[in-house]
């Protein structure tokens, strides 16, 4: 039983990380974009460069 | 519609958490059933309820996830239906179809170990998988060698096409070569075998779960693919980007005249490049 046991908690682990390696990008990533839609916003102050 | 269109439509979130949560409710049940309702095989004992997640792990690697990128790639490199969403579909399909073909392997290996008394063997059916995961770690590096968002597609969709190649023998190499693994049971009309009532709807459960566990991790790192490109994906952007985030660099008043523009005297990183709109 041993390695049955072993079989599922390796596979469940490896699932399970990746998945929350995922969101995680994905928060960042979210959290990158509103960044630099918050920086496009007018209220920042312009140097007028470009 | 707009990758950003995608990527933030609360109609797809809901939708990605939705089967994410089936996903977790099935994969629990799956457990649960295999590992203490389902009754132990005539044969292999207690070892049978590695049934209930080795094929299904396999079936999503090998069919699902890599026949995906197959289809993608082969959709990208038709004229007509020529687009990057294909491109980011099959990477992303990849990408999870290589964490699943890990888990085919190790669990295979686990399962081995008990029952031919060795945890890995030059077996065709082995061998031919664990070619198949080389191969498709050969497609994702591929895909972070610098180039152009066209060319890296292209190539990459070739790489994808060549790699699935290997899928066929790895589904075949039972039946061409004599192996260690055994052939098709369940659904072999020859050996017409029977399955307690528990043990086949726990083995049905068990393709379902790892099924939507999979299209949800595909819709996640789609999304995280989609948000790349939209934030420009290069590698400097995004640590610069993440530095800004972090209160490390102060954000760039104007994103584009600085994108390039050197590290001044007091060691001031310039600002981001603007994000390129990316569509599908």
């Amino acid at each position: 039983m041993r390695y049955v046991i072993s079989g599922y908690t390796v596979v469940l682990a490896i699932l399970f990380l990746y998945g929350v390696q995922l969101v995680w990008r994905r928060r960042r990533l979210n959290r990158l974009v509103a960044d630099v839609e918050g920086s496009r916003t007018p209220d920042r102050p312009q140097t007028g460069i470009g | 519609m707009t990758t950003k269109t995608i990527v933030q439509s609360p109609r797809v979130i809901w939708t990605t958490r939705i089967i994410g949560l089936l996903a977790l409710v099935g994969t629990g049940l799956t457990v649960w059933l295999g590992l203490w309702v389902t009754p132990p095989d005539q044969t292999q004992g207690d070892l049978v309820r590695l049934v209930y997640i080795h094929p299904g792990v396999a079936w999503v690697a090998l069919y699902l996830a890599f026949g995906l990128a197959a289809g993608c790639s082969l959709l990208y490199l038709w004229p007509r239906t020529r687009s990057l969403f294909w491109d980011r579909l099959a990477a992303a399909s990849v990408e999870v179809g290589v964490v699943f073909n890990v888990c085919t392997l190790i669990s295979g290996s686990i399962w081995g170990k008990p029952t031919w008394g060795v945890w890995w063997a030059w077996d065709a059916r082995l061998t031919s998988t664990a070619v198949l995961l080389v191969l498709f770690l050969g497609y994702l590096a591929l895909r972070r060698v610098p180039a152009e968002p066209e060319v890296r597609a292209r190539r990459s969709a070739f790489a994808a096409l060549f790699a699935v190649v290997d899928v066929p023998i790895v589904h075949f190499s039972v039946v061409w070569w004599k192996t260690l693994h055994q052939g098709a049971t369940v659904l072999n009309a020859n050996l017409s075998p029977t399955i307690h009532g528990s043990m086949a709807w726990t083995l049905l459960l068990g393709f379902v779960a790892l099924t939507l566990a999979f299209v949800w991790m595909l819709l996640v790192r789609y999304r995280i693919g989609a948000l790349e490109d939209y934030l420009g994906s290069g590698e400097l952007d995004m640590a610069l980007l993440e530095r800004q985030s972090e209160g490390v660099v102060p954000p760039a008043p104007d994103l584009k005249a600085e994108a390039l523009a050197p590290v001044d005297d007091a060691g001031a990183a310039p600002g981001p490049r603007a994000p390129a709109e990316v569509t599908r």
